[in-house]
């Protein structure tokens, strides 16, 4: 075992010194460099934890040899292991803007699966010059790589791409819903405020969720604003996630929005109202608490709100 | 000021339309699915937002649809569970295999292969008999049309478009993918990397033509031979019961042979046949067929998986000793379908690999009717099943399951694998023998005890479980256990009565891990569960863990992402319908009700207690709901039935 740990640490050693001590070899055929990556990449991707401390040397190793090495980790990515996936997307972020080029080049690619992984890794490089070719990919056949490209734009974080991130709230796939609901939030888009609140009653948690957490991002009168008027929905998850929000947003104006909600016939939806109230007001500095408790009756509504206001006393000592 | 001040008139002025209500549980709808709509509604969520997309991956082609459905709907193993549990009749072991047999289809598969179906030119052939007892005969006949014609017909349909390169690939490079080596641990990163990059072939190789094997025919064959052999002894039983024949008079009214009669020609002699008598006998080699009348006896038993064939061995009586000299032996289905039938005695069963109900390309059942027993393997045994069906059933006494890995109840690429234990305190242990080097330097993998099994992201899994009806049991494991999976598969416990103990590392108690679904159910007493991570109720990365125990006083043990816990958008659920519970977390961010944040739009955590007056070490409090700091995950702990206040008054 002590062997041939020390076999793989004097082989990086080996490879590291060649590369900083001979630079012909960056200029080297593609052979070489395949070669070179072929020997460290097992090493990088390795997972057992015996050889866990030698899996970052070789991906420092790798990233080293520069953009170089990019069309061979991306040829890379149709790998089945999850492990060595993450590993190229590791080396090629390390790599970092020079790698970007050839990112975008292969978002050509004709393998949907290489395209989506190439998404993937330009979201976390965040180079703005990739906005216009994460763009072109969103229409793509594939909904994972709509669902990536939506994503990586969201994370460079460009206002250009508002316009694909509202189109793509109407995709048939939750997945891509999800996306748009992230990167708006992300990109803070106010326009997309409406979108974000019917999106609160999507069939797929994800994208509910996101939008939630999207919401709590944007201009808040516009957003209570937007939750109030939809207060009517006949989808009650629309209007049980809106109160989440309110309680979130804690101002006045969702707090009168909220109390519309504490006298609903709809017992959830009264809880629902009544622990955004505790949530907006942890203090009960206007004294709602009283009145809310004094006229519920529902055993289980009752143990919400009683537990909302125990997590909001416990949250202040 | 004004405003808040009218707010409050408001509210006050307008008293709840719905006074008098009370949101709680209806008595028409079972506890835990009240309680999952319960609290998933708190938490924003649907109950059919724990639900997996079949694209999510490239589909292969080896997927089950019962697999595929339960993906679809993983809320459905609640149903599959107690459908499982009442899939078996005592005294009739074919009707859970036959009951099992129709959850191997394949998704999409609409037609089932069938059986060899002899002729009646066929089944007329013209045995010599030996012996001159009818029924004796009629159960021999039977054996031998299964043995020499359906069964081995039924497999050469079976493999009919597979080459012979191909057939041969089964035995010698796809059981690699099963097999481990203890040396492993000591191999060199380079060495790990070229082992796997092997098995990656031999995966790559077999994609191409494994989905060209129709197992349907072996496996359906095998549950004919084993309703025909069940229904034959029966017969057999009450006519030595009765009194009317003995085994002695069986034995001894046998013809007598011309010095130069060729032994092969006689019903009972044939080559690889052999009948025991009452006494104590002594069996060793690769056998087709033993019949023995009873008396405490030793069975040497070996199988050459480069000749494979059926195998039916039936035991009456006495406390036997069965040892395995090779793999693929002791109701061991290789290729075939092997039956091992034990009808009484405390016995004693020794294998190796591969053994103890285990169908690998075919079906494997052990039955074993009475007495405390003790089985002991080392992979793919005790309940294993690979494109086939592995069964053992163990109707009483106190019995003892000891195996190293891929075993107790355990589903690998179209498999299914399934120990049902009627009766008795039953011990389980899986593990102790391969380490766990990718994640440990100190534990080993399990792989087993209701565990379901695919390869990433090559073949899906198939359906591992453990049916328990009574007594108090135990159930030990390391890495990957206890109603866990791995890749589009089903791992599954169902525990009815007794204070039971389980206690696991990682990865167990109704675990899922990469796009996959594990259960755990214990109906009732006061049990005890342990275990470190990814533990009661976990689904990790598009999966489903969900634990539930219906009744009992129970304690509960973790460390981290356990107790309700969804991790990379997965989903766990531990639910506990009634009892004084006692939960214990070590790390409060990860547990009881939590959800990883991971892939922007979160997982699902959620913690159900319906019942009891509970003690929490963690997010949980009694009588309260909580919403943890996670996406998305939450609890509550409330009293489904509250105790009537109003002291018998009407």
């Amino acid at each position: 075992m002590i062997r041939s740990r020390s076999n793989v640490i004097l082989s990086i050693a080996t490879v590291f010194v060649l590369l900083i001590t001979s630079a012909p070899v960056l200029g080297a055929p593609n052979t070489t460099l395949q070669a070179v990556v072929d020997s460290l990449f097992p090493i990088a991707s390795s997972g057992e934890v015996m050889y866990r401390d030698l899996v970052e040397p070789a991906i420092d190793s790798i990233a080293a040899l520069g953009a170089d090495v990019a069309p061979i980790l991306i040829d890379k990515f149709t790998t089945k292991s999850a492990r060595e996936r993450h590993t190229i997307k590791n080396i090629l972020k390390r790599i970092g803007k020079p790698a970007v080029p050839h990112l975008t080049q292969a978002l050509r690619h004709p393998d949907g699966l290489i395209v989506s992984r190439v998404c993937w890794t330009l979201g976390e490089i965040a180079d703005s010059s990739a906005v216009g070719p994460l763009m072109d990919v969103t229409g793509h056949r594939r909904w994972q790589v709509r669902d990536e490209a939506l994503g990586a734009l969201g994370d460079i974080g460009d206002s250009q791409a508002a316009d694909v991130m509202l189109f793509a709230f109407t995709d048939t796939v939750g997945q891509v819903r999800k996306a748009a609901s992230v990167a708006a939030g992300k990109i803070r888009l106010a326009e997309a405020i409406e979108l974000l609140v019917h999106t609160l009653g999507d069939e797929f948690y994800g994208a509910r969720m996101s939008s939630v957490e999207a919401l709590l991002k944007l201009d808040t009168a516009a957003v209570i604003k937007a939750i109030a008027d939809s207060m009517g929905s006949v989808n009650p998850l629309v209007v049980n996630l809106g109160c989440l929000i309110l309680g979130e947003l804690g101002t006045d104006e969702a707090v009168e929005v909220l109390m519309s909600q504490v006298t609903s016939d709809d017992p959830a939806r009264r809880a629902h109202a009544a622990v955004a109230i505790v949530k907006a007001d942890p203090l009960d500095n206007c004294s709602y608490r009283e009145a809310i408790l004094a006229n519920e009756t529902d055993r289980l509504v009752l143990l919400k709100i009683k537990s909302a206001i125990y997590s909001t006393e416990n949250e202040q000592r | 000021m004004i405003k808040q001040i009218c707010l409050i008139i408001c509210l006050l002025a307008l008293p709840f339309a719905a006074t008098g209500q009370d949101s709680g549980y209806s008595p028409d709808v079972p506890a835990e699915q009240f309680g999952i709509s319960h609290l998933s509604e708190y938490l924003g969520l649907y109950p059919d937002d724990i639900g997996y997309r079949s694209d999510y991956t490239e589909p292969d082609s080896f997927r089950l649809q019962i697999v595929a459905d339960l993906m679809n709907r993983p809320l459905g193993m609640l149903d599959y569970t107690a459908e499982l549990k009442s899939g078996y009749v005592a005294a009739q072991p074919e009707i859970l295999a036959a009951y099992l047999f129709r959850d191997l289809a394949r998704k999409g598969q609409t037609v089932r292969g069938t059986p060899y179906r002899a002729d009646v030119a066929e089944i007329q052939r013209n045995y010599n008999l030996y012996f001159n007892d009818i029924a004796f005969n009629q159960l021999l006949t039977r054996a031998a049309i299964y043995l020499d014609l359906i069964l081995p017909r039924s497999t050469e349909s079976a493999l009919a478009n597979l080459s012979r390169s191909e057939r041969a690939f089964l035995t010698n490079e796809f059981i690699e993918l099963l097999v481990m080596r203890e040396e492993d641990e000591f191999l060199s990163v380079e060495a790990i990397d070229s082992l796997d990059k092997l098995e990656e072939s031999y995966c790559e190789a077999f994609v191409e033509f494994g989905y060209k094997i129709d197992k349907d025919p072996i496996i359906a064959a095998g549950v004919d031979c084993l309703k025909e052999m069940i229904l034959e002894v029966s017969g057999l039983q009450q006519l030595l019961s009765s009194g009317s024949v003995s085994a002695k008079k069986i034995i001894e009214s046998a013809a007598y042979l011309p010095d130069n009669a060729d032994l092969n020609a006689y019903l009972g002699r044939q080559s690889g046949w052999k009948i025991g008598g009452a006494g104590n006998d002594y069996y060793t080699g690769d056998y087709k067929f033993i019949f023995d009348f009873g008396g405490d006896d030793v069975y040497d038993l070996s199988f050459d998986p480069n000749n494979p064939h059926g195998v039916i061995i039936i035991d009456l009586e006495g406390n036997d000793s069965y040892r395995s000299q090779s793999d693929f032996t002791l109701g061991s289905g290789c290729l075939s379908a092997g039956l091992l039938l034990d009808y009484g005695g405390d016995d004693r069963y020794d294998a190796r690999s591969f053994s103890l109900g285990s169908g690998f390309f075919g079906l494997g059942v052990l039955y074993d009717a009475a007495g405390n027993d003790r089985y002991d393997g080392d992979t793919h045994v005790q309940g294993a099943g690979t494109f086939g069906l592995g069964l053992i059933i163990d109707e009483g006494g106190r019995d003892i399951y000891n195996a190293a890995v891929y075993s107790q109840g355990f589903g690998f690429v179209e498999g299914i694998g399934v120990i049902y234990d009627v009766d008795g305190s039953d011990s389980y242990y899986a593990g102790g023998k391969y380490k766990d080097i990718l994640r440990y330097e100190d534990h080993y993998l399990s792989l087993s005890q209701g565990f379901g099994y695919g390869l990433r992201p090559w073949m899906s899994g198939g359906v591992g479980a453990i049916v328990d009806l009574k007594g108090n049991d135990s159930y030990y494991a390391d890495i990957f256990a206890q109603g866990a999976s791995y890749w589009w598969s089903l791992g599954l416990i169902y525990d009815l009565t007794g204070n039971d103990n389980y206690q696991c590392f990682q990865y167990g108690q109704g675990c899922g891990t990469h796009m996959t679904l594990g259960i755990l159910v214990d109906d009732l007493g006061s049990d005890v569960y342990f275990g470190k991570g990814l533990m009661q109720g976990c689904g990790h990365d598009y999966s489903c863990g969900l634990m539930l125990d219906r009744a009992g006083n129970d304690t509960y043990t973790a460390y981290d992402l356990s107790q309700g816990a969804g991790s990379a958008n997965g989903a766990g659920l531990l639910i506990d319908n009634n009892g004084d519970e006692r939960y214990f977390v070590k790390n409060h961010k990860l547990t009881q009700g939590y959800g990883t944040p991971r892939r922007d739009f979160g997982s699902i955590g959620l913690f159900i207690d319906l019942g009891g007056t509970d003690q929490y070490d963690g997010n949980g409090r009694n009588d309260y709901y909580w919403r943890t700091n996670s996406r998305w995950g939450g609890g509550m702990d409330i009293e489904l039935n509250p105790p009537d206040t109003t002291g018998g008054e009407k």
